[in-house]
């Protein structure tokens, strides 16, 4: 009789003997955690066994329990391969739950301020272990969930997947798909850096082409004018909270679906119109527990060790500089998923390309099953919509690369080049001046002029020839007042060009060449060119790069040169007032009797107008620690 | 192939996981080295950044190169700032020497006091042994004074190579650097170094350098444009004290210039190359001597001053008072919204003064009307009203005078 008023396992230890006791005991506490399952079914189940009890234990987990309910309990051996599934959906519901995960651990560090945010990222970078593999991973982690969902859809239309009865798991897929969009740009503002803002600022500014209610949609989600601490803790709550929040919703009925109408099978393995998902002949299934579920758990192992290879060794999450609403970076696109609207909307009106023209493409992709009713999924009776998917591939593929920035509206010609060599690192790329190392940036002026010496002379031969030659015309003067313009100390000012160093500065040499070929690229627009490069030394470990370029002004209207008859550009010329003076020499004077003057038109001593001059520098400054150079 | 059978899917499996937990530890071991480089790095974009803004935003009144300008703004690169004691290994050798010389003497006289005592006179042995310990010490005393002897020598020389720092400004309380050194305490140079000899000392901050920088450039200096004659003042930086700056971009400023500290390797030519050095804060008290009152508005009044006083104008200062201090530049360029100052003194000695309405003027007082009573007279072809009218309140005589130097070499 048990010491206690209610059987225990303790007469049970009493009855059976103590080991027997634990051994039932452990079996019993297996079989109702797998809900079904004992020790000896999951021996079985795991040796490749057929199951030894009937009725069958290993279809009970999915009867009575919750989490594999929404798993079918087996599959046709057909849609198991890769082909069709290409084990899309699976990836996609995997990113699902490693973005939770790895956003989960990086809130811990995380506040949504602006004053705050940047610190936050600068923190996991430098001061928390392993902070930067778990940011490269979610960062990754979204890029490819993002990429993995829109495949999972072309898919899912390629092969018919969509028809009856799977109308509404479609659509359900769809939204999962904007979901999956709209959580990955919220993502993008909260490290607050350079690239987040303007991204982002380009984003939410096609809300804003919305008729009527566009500026309040755009106020709603940015929280004020322009994105500031409201519109961060509001891009925060929806990437955490909201937009989770639907995510699971939806990724729930998606599943149930697939629960509901199991996996439609290849095109080619059911007769047309005919929907055999559900009936799977005995000699076909394959169940979940075991084949399936260990098929899981190893995809879970092999994906997330790819994923940590490539972070480890391949990827890093950008971080650029702080989020600054003064500075627009030259050259910014909204992130590459929505590249194709920012493409769409430099063909024209931004309410028809930025608003229109995405709400007609997802809602025509919403109807599609219900437009697209033939019963036959086979591809030889697809073929329009087949062509359509394909049309949409190409379109969105065409619009994306018009979105990137090279095809955007070009600055001119000068800033441009200066910009290419020069600009911070974005997008895992740097200007290639940064990339010179510390010890090859040797004080002294330098000048693209050294590559364009007649054939056969010495660089410095070219040089000296060069220097004669610029401070007869005073470009050299305007070289120095441009350098003083910018806050070069007087004691740094260089006195003349010297040749590149070529032996301790190769990679100088290198930029220095490229510099000068970019120059040659605009010949229209930089007539007469040269560029320099003038290093001077700051402070100890800092080093100030000057680049300047001089050239002959030309006339520009809209961006374009402006051409005379024979093709050759229109020059500016120099002009100065000088008093007017009629045909007998005398000065003119007007009515009060004051010296009238005239704009004259600069002559050399050829007596030929005198192109303007025009010179323009940006400056940058190179710390040792920086390490652009790795 | 592994993935088929259920044995090679768990093989795979557990080889995939075990690796993962491999690569994971292998980044977390090397974490360390890598947050640590990581924090380098950004320092030094910090410093660039920095570098930037210092350029745009504070070279124009503290120097390209962080050297100070002329009662404009203090330099930056500048041991003093922080905290290089020029004389500090010398003053240290003093001490030291001082102290074992209180040692070597006291030992002295208590041996003497041994020797010559009546009651309880030393053995002969002891004798002997106090004698060798004698000259022993009288070595050693003679090598003390004579590393004193030296070292004040040099540091004497130290000084006196500061000196023209000295009229820079560096040590604003030292009379003269010759007359303390040649004082017999010779600890009042270690006194006055402790009180004086850092900015951080001269104005009493407790904390720490780069706290000082960042609360500087944060709240500014309110009222430092009557510290600084030839400025407007140091403003607010800070985006929090209405400044246009976040405050990452205060502490890339901070990191800049804290670059430019070289510990120890400081030298006296650093002293010399620093154009100006930070004015000690005032006690509380009243300036010695009020400031000087404004010209007031009356030209003719204003001439006879600056004639009776005789106060010589300076073209140096008056460029920098033009330029800075009263912003005259900000309209007077170009010609575009008022007379360019290129060629002024010309104009107004061949076209104004040919006017009927300024006969009898000479070029000194269309100058000082011009500027004090703006609105008397406006060139053709510009507005009147757009200049303001209150310089006659806000210049002192001698900042009139300048003003008319410098003009005068606009020709």
């Amino acid at each position: 009789m048990s010491i206690l008023p209610f059987p225990s396992f303790l007469d049970d230890v009493k009855e059976k003997g103590f080991k027997k006791a634990v051994f039932e005991g452990i079996d019993d506490s297996v079989e109702r955690l797998t809900a079904g399952m004992n020790i000896q079914d999951v021996r079985e189940a795991l040796r490749g066994e057929t199951a030894s009890r009937r009725p069958n234990p290993r279809l009970t987990p999915h009867a009575d329990g919750f989490w594999l309910h929404m798993r079918p309990s087996y599959f046709n051996r057909d849609v198991t391969g890769m082909y069709p599934s290409f084990r899309l959906g699976w990836l996609s519901s995997y990113f699902v739950f490693f973005e939770t995960i790895t956003g989960i651990l990086l809130m811990l560090w995380y506040t949504p301020s602006p004053e705050i945010a940047y610190g936050d990222m600068l923190t996991i970078l430098s001061n928390v272990p392993l902070g930067q593999l778990m940011r490269d991973m979610h960062r990754l982690g979204a890029e490819f969930m993002v990429a993995v969902v829109a495949m999972h859809m072309m898919r899912t239309w390629i092969t018919g997947s969509y028809k009856k009865p799977r109308q509404f798991t479609w659509f359900t897929g769809l939204l999962l798909l904007v979901i999956t969009g709209f959580l990955s740009f919220s993502g993008y503002l909260l490290p607050w850096d350079q690239l987040s803002l303007w991204a982002v600022t380009i984003g939410a500014s096609m809300a804003e082409a919305t008729p009527v209610v566009g500026d309040q949609v755009n106020l709603l989600l940015r929280g004020a004018p322009e994105l500031g601490a409201n519109g961060l803790l509001r891009f925060y709550l929806l990437h955490v909270l909201a937009l989770p929040a639907l995510l699971f919703v939806f990724f729930g009925v998606h599943y149930y679906k697939v629960v509901i109408y199991g996996h439609s099978l290849p095109p080619q393995k059911e007769n047309i119109g005919e929907d055999s998902a559900k009936r799977v002949p005995l000699d076909k299934r394959v169940y979940f527990i075991p084949d399936m579920l260990t098929s899981e758990m190893m995809w879970l192992g092999v994906t997330t060790f790819v994923i940590t290879v490539l972070c480890i060794w391949f990827y890093h999450a950008p971080l650029e500089n702080h989020a600054d609403p003064q500075v627009t970076p030259l050259g910014t696109t909204a992130p590459w998923y929505f590249l194709w609207i920012q493409g769409a909307l430099k063909l024209g009106d931004k309410f028809i390309w930025g608003v229109a023209f995405p709400t007609v493409a997802l809602g025509g992709l919403a109807l599609l099953p219900y437009l697209d009713v033939t019963p036959s999924r086979r591809f030889a009776h697809r073929r329009f919509m087949l062509t359509i998917a394909a049309l949409l591939v190409s379109l969105t593929t065409v619009l994306s690369y018009m979105g990137l920035a090279k095809f955007a509206v070009k600055t001119s010609a000068e800033t441009e080049i200066v910009h290419e060599l020069t600009f911070e690192p974005a997008h895992s790329k740097v200007g290639v001046g940064r990339t010179i190392p510390f010890s090859q940036m040797i004080v002294g002026a330098y000048t693209t002029a050294q590559f364009h010496g007649p054939e056969g002379m010495s660089a410095t031969d070219v040089i000296a020839e060069f220097n004669a030659e610029t401070s007869e015309n005073r470009q050299f003067a305007q070289l120095i007042d441009e350098l003083k313009l910018q806050k070069l100390s007087a004691n740094q000012l260089p006195l003349r060009f010297r040749t590149i160093p070529v032996e301790e500065a190769p990679v100088l040499m290198r930029v220095m060449e490229e510099f000068a070929h970019h120059l040659d690229e605009a010949p229209e627009e930089l007539p007469n060119v040269w560029g320099s490069l003038v290093i001077t030394d700051n402070q100890r470990g800092l080093k100030r790069l000057d680049w300047v370029v001089s050239w002959d002004s030309v006339v520009i209207e809209g961006g374009d040169v402006q051409l005379d008859e024979d093709g050759n550009p229109l020059f500016v010329y120099e002009t100065e007032l000088v008093a007017a003076v009629d045909s007998d020499g005398e000065p003119v004077l007007d009515e009060f009797g004051e010296a009238v003057f005239e704009e004259v038109t600069v002559l050399d001593e050829d007596g030929n107008p005198k192109p303007l001059r025009r010179i323009f520098s940006d400056h940058l400054f190179i710390h040792e620690a920086s390490a652009y150079f790795d | 192939m592994l993935g088929k059978s259920i044995d090679g899917k768990i093989l795979s499996g557990i080889v995939m996981f075990v690796a993962i937990m491999i690569l994971i530890g292998w980044v977390a071991i090397n974490e360390e080295a890598r947050m640590q480089s990581f924090v380098v790095q950004h320092t030094g974009r910090s410093i660039e950044r920095g570098a930037e803004l210092f350029a745009s935003l504070c070279a124009e009144c503290h120097g390209e190169e962080g050297f100070g300008q002329g009662d404009r703004a203090p330099g930056l690169n500048n041991p003093h700032l922080f905290g290089y004691d020029p004389v500090g290994e010398f003053t240290a050798a003093i001490t030291n020497a001082s102290r074992a010389l209180v040692r070597f003497n006291d030992e002295m006289e208590a041996l003497l006091s041994e020797l010559t005592d009546s009651e309880n006179p030393p053995s002969e042995e002891r004798q002997s042994e106090i004698f060798a310990r004698i000259d022993e010490l009288e070595v050693m005393i003679e090598e003390q004074d004579a590393i004193v002897a030296e070292s004040v020598a040099a540091r004497a020389e130290t000084l006196n190579q500061l000196s023209a720092a000295v009229e820079n400004g560096l040590f604003p309380q030292w009379e003269n650097v010759t007359d303390i050194e040649a004082t017999t305490a010779i600890n009042e140079v270690e006194v006055f170094f402790n009180t004086n000899g850092t900015r951080l000392a001269q104005v009493g901050w407790a904390g720490d350098l780069h706290g000082y920088i960042v609360t500087t450039l944060i709240h500014g200096r309110p009222g430092s444009d009557n510290v600084w004659l030839n400025s407007e003042g140091m403003i607010a930086w800070s985006q929090t004290a209405g400044g246009p700056l976040r405050h990452d971009q205060i502490e890339d400023l901070a990191a800049y210039i804290l670059n430019w500290d070289k510990g120890s390797a400081w030298t006296s030519e650093d002293f010399m190359a620093v154009q100006q050095y930070g004015k000690p804060w005032s006690d509380g008290s009243l300036p010695s001597e009020p400031p000087p009152p404004p010209v007031g508005d009356n030209p003719l009044r204003i001439l006879e001053t600056l004639q009776a006083e005789a106060i010589e104008g300076s073209a140096v200062s008056g460029e920098s008072l033009y330029d800075a201090k009263f912003g005259c530049t900000d309209c007077h360029r170009n010609g575009a919204s008022a007379p360019d100052t290129v060629g002024t003194w010309t104009r107004v000695l061949t076209e104004r003064l040919s006017e009927p309405q300024f006969a009898g003027y000479s070029a000194e007082q269309y100058v000082v009307e011009s500027i004090v009573n703006p609105g008397a007279y406006v060139v053709d072809g510009y507005n009147s009203g757009l200049m303001p009218a209150d310089f006659g309140t806000r210049m002192t005589s001698q900042q009139l005078a300048d003003i008319i130097a410098f003009l005068k070499t606009q020709e």
